[in-house]
């Protein structure tokens, strides 16, 4: 695993930060949301996904790509994740203030 | 919590950017991975033996295809591969190196190359015997055909190791191994290869034993030239040993009284047997000759030149097979040499003083039969009376002081008589020979001393022109 991080780690950088970008964005963003029950067929893909990595059942070049853009996509969510969190701090500050 | 699913229905965005760095890693970062883990995979299989090492990486699965000497050797060698930190999954296609059932090995030897042919247990063995082939055949380029195969007998490389050493002293021929047999066959390089190889062959490694050893020796020559211009016998080729040796040198000295002789022979074991019987009566028909060669080879004995005249020309074929061992061949090729022009009686008297006084003719001890050293002499007195037609001859015996002197008389008669009768043999008429014995009475040196004594015991030969 240290040796893959080793050599991705510039990408999984890159995934963390588009994902900080958008998470960052989404606290203010006013546009559509995905409805609920997408996000729940979603969650079910992203587990099925993840479990045929897992059990390594695509062969080659496929199956690196795929354990490649999974890793992507957890430091993808991780980004989304700090970035709305800290947004969202500095936003309730913001309002906090406009209050007083 | 509420606040992260409102939030995270609101990411979806951020996928298209995601999408297109998802790809760019993927298209950049595989080439780069795969390199690094073959470079890890063949590292990691450095220590292992394998024959047949083929690997291609996929992403990060590793497909790995060899052949192990043994079963415990694969498992680690797959175990080796799947340890490699990155590598995911290990398409495992080794197999074991088949079995050779005989296990055979050979090395074959012509004039300009040794080819290793067969199988060997192990790449290291297989570079060892190829080493032990170049150091042990220097200047001969050394092909290797070997192959690698499991099942070979135990200590395979030191039985391997010792014929190729056997196979330096072949000129040409082939050393097999199969399974614990060994077998050699072909032409030994020198005189005494052939039991050189069969005393190494007794150091075999244990539980190897000799199937066949068809190593043949090299041709046993000797040969003698007789010169009658630069009047040298050139003694060269093979002897047995230094006694044999220094044998052969003594009878050409007896037998070539009046030519220098030039040894030139070498001793080496392998002589075919009763080699100095043989040499000697060969020498004694050489002797007889005015120039030829005699020539040697195992057993077959070639015999070439003039004879003096026509009936030593006839006895010398006829009696060299006789006087040769028992499975020795004789092949004279005798020609007669041109009669010499005719010499006046005192030319004639000269040319007998000279050859009696080069050599002596030679009688057994106390006896009147003429010692068979003594026959080329005695063909060059015939050659000369031939040459005198004109003349009488009287032949005169001589005893040393030595013991009865009626016995002297009747010996110094006889043995002149035994010449004369040479002589008429030889085909000159016994009307032109007189005989005389004198026994002691004429000595021309002290009898007092060996070798005065030696030089009184004679036969003389007195021309006298014919009425």
């Amino acid at each position: 695993m240290t040796t893959l991080v080793t050599l991705l780690w510039g990408w999984l950088l890159g995934a963390f930060v588009i994902g900080f970008c958008m998470g960052w964005i989404a606290v203010v963003y006013r546009g559509p949301s995905i409805p609920r029950v997408w996000m729940r067929w979603l969650s079910v893909l992203a587990v099925a996904i993840l479990a045929v990595a897992a059990a390594k059942l695509v062969p080659g070049r496929f199956g690196y790509w795929l354990d490649l853009g999974l890793a992507l996509f957890g430091f993808y969510l991780v980004g989304c994740a700090i970035g709305s969190w800290l947004r969202d701090i500095v936003v309730t500050r913001q309002q906090a203030r406009f209050r007083l | 919590m509420h606040g992260f699913y409102r939030w995270s229905a609101k990411w979806w965005p951020g996928l298209i950017p995601f999408a297109i760095l998802w790809v760019a890693s993927a298209w950049f970062s595989t080439p780069p991975l795969e390199a690094d883990l073959t470079a890890r995979s063949a590292d990691a299989l450095k220590s292992t033996v394998l024959d047949k090492t083929q690997m291609t990486v996929a992403g990060r699965d590793v497909t790995f295809a060899a052949e192990a000497f043994s079963e415990d050797g694969r498992r680690s060698a797959v175990a080796s591969v799947e340890a490699v930190p990155g590598v995911r999954l290990v398409n495992d296609a080794t197999r074991l190196v088949a079995e050779a059932k005989p296990f055979v090995w050979v090395a074959e030897r012509d004039n300009v190359r040794v080819t290793l042919w067969g199988t060997a247990p192990l790449p290291a063995s297989k570079a060892r015997i190829a080493e032990a082939a170049k150091a042990a055949l220097t200047g001969t380029e050394v092909l290797d055909r070997m192959g690698l195969k499991r099942g070979a007998p135990a200590r395979f490389d030191a039985a391997a190791v010792l014929l190729l050493d056997q196979v330096a002293k072949l000129k040409e021929g082939k050393a097999t191994i199969m399974d614990s047999n060994v077998s050699i066959a072909g032409m030994a390089r020198d005189l005494g290869g052939r039991e050189a190889i069969a005393a190494a062959l007794k150091n075999l490694p244990d539980g190897f034993t000799v199937a066949a050893n068809g190593v043949q020796a090299p041709p046993y020559v000797f040969q003698a030239n007789k010169d009658p211009v630069a009047n040298t016998l050139t003694l060269s080729g093979y002897v047995p040993d230094n006694n044999v040796h220094a044998a052969i040198v003594a009878a050409a000295g007896r037998k070539f009284t009046g030519e220098k002789i030039v040894d030139n022979l070498k001793a080496s074991i392998g002589s075919p047997g009763q080699f100095a019987p043989a040499v000697t009566a060969a020498l004694g028909a050489l002797s007889r000759l005015s120039t030829g060669t005699l020539t040697i080879n195992d057993r077959d004995v070639k015999l070439s030149g003039d004879a003096l005249y026509d009936v030593a020309a006839e006895q010398i074929r006829a009696g060299l097979a006789k006087e040769l061992p028992r499975s020795w061949q004789a092949q004279p090729e005798i020609t007669v040499k041109p009669a010499a022009a005719p010499v006046d009686a005192s030319v004639c008297q000269q040319l007998f003083t000279q050859n009696l006084t080069k050599g002596r003719i030679r009688f057994e001890s106390a006896s009147a039969s003429i010692d068979a050293d003594s026959t080329g002499l005695l063909d060059r007195l015939v050659e000369i009376a031939m040459r005198c037609p004109t003349t009488r001859f009287d032949i005169a015996g001589h005893t040393d002081g030595d013991g009865d002197a009626a016995f002297n008389q009747t010996l110094s008669e006889k043995r002149a008589a035994a010449v004369e009768s040479y002589l008429v043999k030889a085909g000159l008429p016994a009307d032109r020979f007189g005989t005389v014995g004198y026994g002691a009475t004429q000595p021309i040196a002290d009898n007092g001393t060996e070798d005065g004594k030696m030089q009184n015991r004679r036969i003389e030969f007195v021309v006298r022109p014919n009425p």
